[in-house]
């Protein structure tokens, strides 16, 4: 018999938006929750307003490629605060949840009157979490955290970057999604302590201090040496080549911007060098004098470089890998997007996800990165338009009637 | 109050970061760790360092020491037969398994999830690879750096287009076996909280590369929506979101939303430039962010950064310092929120770590333990638990197999 997802008949309260809240509650979301997004029209979700949209027009609130990628689903409600209805609405759904979470500012949510101290007497074993930049608590802790800002609040760019250039950006806003990740994990042990006591509990994630284990070598570095670690571009002080080295290139523009293409390539030690300069058809270099031991090849690591680059810039990235690959060395492409899209690993996996979606149809999404061979988790629908469930919810969960939906409606308090 | 897991026994047969961290997150919320080491080597991260004095030694791995706090540490080789036949009994009493064994490696000292649920038909397998346990990249090599490029980060970072020569640019340190030990403690939670209700174990299929993949912002999808590819070439499109030189340090300037930029230029004391129509709005900026750079490099290498940030902040500016480890550990408001640990261990000494991730109204998060040293608990778990003869033990050991 089929079984039914690990957190089927779990419901959660979702007040997040743009990224780090609404990646916490996709994970639950494909454990099999039932995730009900709090959206207003007023104020709709900043990534329903960024691109990518299709064709490249901003045609509507629903046809935001990245709004979709982290709501796949989840149910969208969507509701106006200025009227007291539509925060009893809020309340209601509150007392019938598992799970409430916000990603606001410290401190937003107890002004909008769903705190936790209100939250427990609406349901007494609520799970509650505010995922914040800065934490509930702190002399800091009302100041403004936006995603890009909180790579380099973390530490992790002062540690990132190439040899005597600044300070350097992941490129993404990295401590977004593992804040999200990382509240789910909190949320699911919370769960579990629940389900043997029957208590719920509140969590205070801080964004930075969730991050920071990540860069826990460089934190290191400085407790036990009193030193700031050098940035070093993408060596690594124990393995040696540990980089990313260009292919033949074709001029290809895609929109002004030049696609090159790269792969990464690591030895982790002297037999995976020997390995990869015999597959370059240069064996002797295996045993030159330059490059023979792990000292060695750092000392004469730009020489090391520009011998691997030489030979990959004339060859394409596929063939770079299947000849490394058979020859049992790390080595992967650096992919991009349209790599990704056609990516024979992950295809043959089915990680990538087409719902149908009723403003953009199929498109190929990013799925669920893990499966789970005893209770399956699968992407259950394309993420929600704005307001999609708010009938749904209200009639079949919270007990309004039809007319009752309508008068709301007409209120304002579902805008 | 006991940990959220202190009923949870788990095996660890981990090296270096993803399936030490996996099993750190439930270790330090109350979970007994095993952790499984090789015989004589240990663990991969015991020779990464940092070390203090920068003198390799297996026992002062800052990396080590971080990831394997609250565990009991016993060394065993399973690619023997004795070697897995006590792994088999380990396994009996256990509720997870968590391993980052490489399939080639998996096939051949027969670790496998039909092999273990003979035995423990409860156990929850959760098996973190580089490309997955099945796939046609199933048996690649694979390390921390290609795994970020092949997920889809790399090519995102680097110098920009002034300096497409420079190669797309990894984040510090090892990301992917972060991101692939958290992601695959996500759905070991998921698991155990089935098991709850089922009464069953499952195995777990948990790829790095899936768990790089599951975050790129919006950059992935430019390519279905709108045949577009991100890239670290590409413009910015809207500024100013970047590092500026203060005068003791650098500054993330970010002003993504029009009033931002209205507030910061009241900061900067509305000089004459800012209102340019060249720099009439953030899509303006970007474009004109040759002309504008320069103006703000100047205003802002005049300021110190807390003093600047804080005037921001004042004005609800996302401005962040570029942290360093020494504003880290300085920090007011971290330590304000007691968020780093002294940790003393008997060979390395006592130093600060970062702490709790998060903080649980009810459920701790606490160090009990630090890491062990290598075989630490050899006697505890094998006569303490397994019932082994001291005879035994030592025969073990010199055949090698503990």
């Amino acid at each position: 018999m089929a079984k039914q997802p690990p957190l089927s008949g779990i419901r959660v309260c979702d007040f997040t938006w743009v990224w780090a809240g609404p990646y916490c509650t996709l994970q639950l979301a494909h454990l099999g929750a039932e995730v009900i997004r709090i959206e207003t029209k007023t104020r709709p979700c900043v990534t329903r307003q960024l691109p990518p949209w299709p064709d490249g027009q901003f045609l509507g609130l629903n046809r935001s490629g990245y709004f979709n990628q982290y709501n796949q689903g989840k149910k969208s409600l969507s509701l106006n605060f200025k009227h007291p209805e539509a925060k009893e609405i809020a309340r209601k759904l509150i007392s019938k949840s598992d799970i409430l979470i916000n990603n606001f500012a410290a401190g937003i949510i107890e002004k909008m009157g769903f705190g936790y101290e209100e939250a427990k007497k609406l349901k007494s074993d609520i799970i509650m979490i505010t995922l914040s930049g800065y934490g509930d608590t702190g002399p800091w802790k009302e100041f403004v955290a936006y995603g890009p800002a909180q790579v380099p609040l973390s530490g992790l760019s002062s540690l990132t970057g190439y040899k005597d250039f600044p300070p350097m950006h992941a490129g993404f806003s990295y401590a977004d999604p593992n804040a999200g990740v990382h509240g789910a994990f909190a949320l699911l042990t919370a769960l579990y302590h629940r389900a043997k006591t029957g208590e719920g509990q509140y969590i205070d994630m801080s964004q930075w201090e969730c991050a920071m284990g990540l860069l826990a070598e460089g934190i290191l570095e400085y407790t036990m040496n009193g030193r700031e670690p050098v940035r070093n571009g993408n060596r690594d002080a124990f393995m040696a080549p540990h980089g990313n080295f260009k292919c033949i290139d074709w001029p290809e523009k895609i929109l002004d911007v030049t696609i090159d293409r790269w792969v990464s390539i690591v030895c982790a030690d002297d037999a995976e060098w020997s390995r990869l300069a015999t597959a370059m058809g240069q064996q002797e270099l295996a045993s030159d004098a330059r490059f023979k031991t792990l000292a060695a090849r750092k000392q004469n690591e730009d020489e090391l470089e520009s011998i691997i680059q030489k030979w990959t810039s004339a060859q394409t990235v596929e063939d770079v890998i299947a000849t490394l690959q058979k020859a049992n060395v790390a080595v992967g492409a650096v992919a991009d997007s349209r790599y990704l899209s056609t990516d024979a690993n992950l295809t043959a996996r089915d990680f990538f996800v087409y719902k149908e979606h009723p403003e953009v149809g199929k498109r190929q999404h990013c799925g669920i990165p893990w499966k789970m061979r005893g209770t399956p988790t699968e992407v259950r629908s394309a993420a929600p338009t704005l307001g999609q469930h708010t009938d749904e919810v209200l009639t079949g969960l919270l007990g309004y009637s039809a007319s009752d939906v309508e008068a709301l409606r007409k209120l304002g308090a579902l805008d | 109050m006991a940990g959220a897991l202190s009923d949870i026994k788990i095996v660890e047969l981990g090296e270096l970061v993803a399936a030490p961290y996996a099993s750190k997150l439930m270790a330090d919320m109350g979970a007994e760790v095993i952790k499984i080491e090789r015989p004589g080597v240990g663990d991969l991260a015991r020779t990464r360092g940092p070390f203090p004095k920068d003198e390799p030694h297996p026992e002062k791995s800052g990396l080590f020491l971080y990831l394997n706090t609250n565990k009991l540490g016993v060394t065993l080789d399973i690619a023997t037969a004795e070697g897995f036949e006590i792994f088999e009994k380990l396994i009996a009493g256990a509720d997870i398994l968590v391993h980052n064994v490489i399939p080639p490696e998996m096939d051949r000292v027969g670790l496998s999830y039909d092999r273990l649920k003979k035995i423990n038909p409860k156990l929850i397998m959760t098996s973190i690879t580089p490309w997955g346990l099945e796939g046609p990249y199933r048996n690649w090599r694979a390390e921390d750096l290609t795994i970020w490029a092949a997920g889809g980060v790399c090519v995102l970072n680097g110098g920009g287009p002034e300096h497409a020569d420079l190669p797309p640019l990894k984040t510090f340190g090892s990301q992917s076996g972060f991101q692939g030990g958290i992601h695959s403690a996500v759905a070991t939670m998921g698991a155990l909280f089935a098991r709850l209700r089922d009464g069953e174990g499952q195995h777990i299929d948990a790829p790095m590369q899936e768990a790089i993949a599951a975050q790129l912002e919006m950059t992935f999808e430019y390519w279905p929506y709108m045949k577009m590819i991100a890239t670290r070439l590409g413009q910015k499109p809207l500024q100013p979101v970047e590092t500026f030189m203060c005068k003791d340090g650098y500054i993330y300037v970010c002003c993504i939303e029009e009033h931002q930029w209205q507030n910061f230029v009241h900061v900067m004391g509305d000089p004459e430039w800012a209102g340019m129509e060249i720099f009439g709005n953030r899509l303006a900026r970007g474009l004109n962010w040759d002309a504008l750079r320069p103006m703000l490099e100047e205003y802002v290498s005049q300021q110190t950064v807390l003093d600047l940030y804080k005037k921001a902040q004042a004005r609800r500016i996302p401005f962040a310092p570029v942290s360093t480890m020494g504003t880290l550990l300085a920090n007011e408001h971290l330590n304000a929120r007691g968020f780093f640990v002294e940790i003393a261990q008997p060979v390395a000494g006592t130093h600060k770590y970062p702490g709790a991730p998060l903080k649980y109204e009810k459920t701790p998060w606490e160090i009990r333990t630090p890491a062990p040293t290598l075989g630490q608990h050899n006697e505890q778990v094998y006569s303490g638990r397994l019932g082994m003869t001291p005879a035994r033990l030592t025969e073990l050991k010199r055949k090698g197999v503990i």
